[in-house]
């Protein structure tokens, strides 16, 4: 795995690479950024050149202040596949990252070689909110994530990190300058959707807490060729808590659905 | 010195169970708690409050703006200016303050104000604040805007109010193609502003450039030393020197007439205000981006949290005052001293569980026996 900053106009882009093969762009959810999980890494070594890069105001990418709303990062990340020379790639995203892939592949759905979404939001699906993880107590948040929680981390001794506080911060700061209105869901989306032109794999962990399964189900609906799956015994936590099986998940919809020459670009 | 009677219009009637059933009195604590009849009633009551502390003396009568909160009953502070626009003669009318952070139309704050300012005579002072976190989460405005609607609101309302002219605005939030209110106010630029702060230092900046009163919210006297010194700086790296009616120390008050009476009273209002009134979780308070980084690394480091400090500890952080009204005199004096001066005093005397007879009669206490002491205090060159 290797560590790469992205030059684009507006502030550098932190990111994470590593295998060989067809590119995969993985779109991280609201927890994850920067961090190269077994995930990444039991999705590289089945063959893929997987690249994951910050969002902006995560991680160690910069602020990006002129992205605000859903349709900034689609430009956004329109620029990261400019700046990386990938013409079409794999793209897969997992919770708000799944929002992100969706709306890009509505918007350029001839750059998107295949699209897999991991418990995306993005829908506005009133009668199935979305959890309000901004008001949860960090305390709270593995019951919510997880359908098996770990056990409590150890209470380390003295005062706080304050770094890790306001890294934190400064994350969710940058989540609910996207996010907080409308909730997580862009109302038009879930009519575009009918433009996504890449085969597509909507996955869901059965016990989903915070993004409630019938999203992922409206998705696999919408989408022209999608296919459905859930992984049981698993919350939204999905590669957090069952990371071999997503791997191996995503990894099969991938091999079924290559890139052929004439799609994709050198990937570098 | 300068005196004004805030009422924070509590609704103080809370289950038995509240302290372990809730984790706050504000946005999701059930509404199914009110009970309207009896919200009349405090309404009522309320307002009588405001109207007797303009006629005993106090120079004005507050209030404020607060949603979805058994902690303070206004929504709407200018209908309840509105109320006693017409209820009163003498009395500054402060609306301490509207909003502006989390209102979609700022333009009908000014309008508003400006009617308000009619009515009364020219009596209304204008306060502006973001608004607390939790009302981010209950009126779906996006924290992270806080600071840019705060000061883009701002600057249409001052440029609406006084603009010789109609114009037109385009900004960040907001988009007006007529700006012409009718009607305009009738104070000459337009009525005082004032703001509150809690340390920021853009705040205390923006209040020495704009020459508006900086006023204190509830910390102990430590934190709130540093803030006033923080405005006077401000003022200073200005140019001049901060004149200090325009620095406000709110605090908790209550008198009675002895020592004694005072604290077996007026101590269950105190932690009724501290310990259940502003019980609130962090993350309704700091929802993401309603401070910068920086800022909350500097409440942090300053060592400010919730507000779970004793009835003792509170008393000796000046983060409420009560006596007899010797007691109270002399404490204020001596708060004086450790803020470095201040101006005016915004006293909170209806703060919880008082009865009606409880809040009148340490209103009048105050009025006839506390302020003559304070009176000469913190006038332009007495300090």
């Amino acid at each position: 795995m290797t560590e790469e900053f992205l030059e684009l106009p507006g502030g550098r882009v932190h990111l994470l690479r590593g295998g060989t093969g067809e590119p995969v762009l993985f779109l991280h959810a609201a927890g994850g950024a920067g961090q190269w999980h077994p995930f990444h890494e039991l999705l590289a070594a089945s063959g893929f050149e997987v690249i994951a890069p910050d969002h902006p105001g995560f991680g160690k990418s910069d602020e990006f202040p002129e992205v605000e709303r859903i349709d900034d990062l689609v430009f956004h990340y329109l620029d990261v596949l400019d700046a990386l020379g990938l013409d079409r790639p794999h793209v897969v995203g997992g919770s708000f990252g799944g929002w992100i892939a969706a709306e890009l592949a509505v918007y350029a759905p001839h750059r998107i070689g295949s699209l897999t979404l991991l418990s995306a939001a993005g829908l506005r699906l009133p009668e199935h909110p979305v959890t309000d993880l901004f008001l949860l107590p960090p305390a709270q948040l593995p019951a919510v994530l997880f359908h098996a929680p770990p056990p409590p981390a150890p209470v380390p001794d003295g005062p706080p990190d304050l770094d890790a506080v306001i890294a934190a911060y400064r994350e969710a700061t940058a989540l609910a300058r996207f996010a907080w209105v409308p909730f997580f869901n862009d109302p038009k989306l879930e009519r575009r959707l009918r433009r996504i032109t890449a085969p597509a794999l909507v996955a869901a962990p059965s016990d989903d807490r915070v993004i409630p399964v019938e999203h992922a189900r409206r998705y696999a609906e919408r989408i022209p060729s999608a296919v459905y799956t859930e992984v049981p015994g698993c919350g939204h936590a999905m590669y957090f808590e069952r990371p071999a099986e997503f791997a191996q998940l995503v990894a099969a919809f991938l091999n079924a659905n290559p890139l052929t020459a004439a799609q994709s670009g050198d990937s570098r | 010195m300068k005196f004004s009677f805030f009422h924070l219009m509590p609704y103080a009637k809370l289950p038995d169970d509240f302290d372990t059933a809730y984790s706050s009195t504000s946005l999701t604590y059930p509404n199914a708690n009110f009970d309207p009849a009896f919200g009349a009633s405090l309404y009522s009551r309320y307002l009588d409050e405001l109207e007797y502390a303009d006629q005993v003396g106090f120079d004005g009568i507050a209030v404020n703006e607060h949603h979805q909160s058994a902690y303070g009953l206004m929504p709407s502070p200018n209908l309840m200016a509105a109320a006693l626009a017409r209820r009163t003669s003498r009395a500054r009318i402060m609306v301490l303050g509207n909003a502006i952070g989390i209102r979609g139309n700022p333009l009908r704050v000014a309008e508003e104000i400006a009617m308000l300012d009619l009515m009364s005579g020219g009596r209304v002072d204008s306060g502006f604040v973001r608004g607390i976190g939790w009302e981010y989460f209950g009126h779906s405005v996006n924290p992270t805007k806080s600071r840019s609607r705060f000061d883009e609101a701002h600057d249409l309302i001052v440029k609406a109010w006084t603009s010789p002219e109609m114009f037109s605005w385009y900004g960040e939030n907001y988009e007006y193609r007529y700006v012409n209110i009718w009607p305009r106010p009738v104070q000459a630029p337009h009525p005082p502003i004032f703001i509150p702060g809690a340390g920021s230092t853009e705040t205390m900046r923006f209040c020495a450039e704009h020459r508006y009163t900086y006023m204190s919210v509830y910390a102990p006297v430590r934190i709130v030393r540093r803030w006033f010194d923080g405005y006077r700086q401000a003022a200073a790296d200005l140019g001049y020197v901060a004149d200090p009616e325009k620095i406000a120390f709110s605090v908790p008050i209550y008198v009675a007439d002895t020592d004694e009476k005072a604290h077996a009273e007026g101590r269950p209002a105190v932690e009724w205000l501290y310990h259940k009134g502003l019980r609130q979780t962090a993350e309704m308070v700091t929802p993401p981006g309603y401070m910068s980084p920086g800022s909350l690394r500097g409440v942090l480091a300053s060592g400010l949290r919730g507000f779970n400090a004793s009835y003792d500890d509170l008393l000796a952080g000046g983060q409420a005052v009560v006596g007899s009204p010797s007691s109270v005199a002399k404490r204020l004096g001596e708060l004086y001293d450790d803020l470095g001066g201040f101006g005016q005093i915004i006293g909170l005397f209806a703060i919880g569980p008082s009865t009606h007879e409880q809040v009148t009669r340490s209103t009048e206490l105050f009025a006839t026996e506390v302020m003559p002491v304070l009176r000469p205090l913190g006038t332009e060159g007495s300090a």
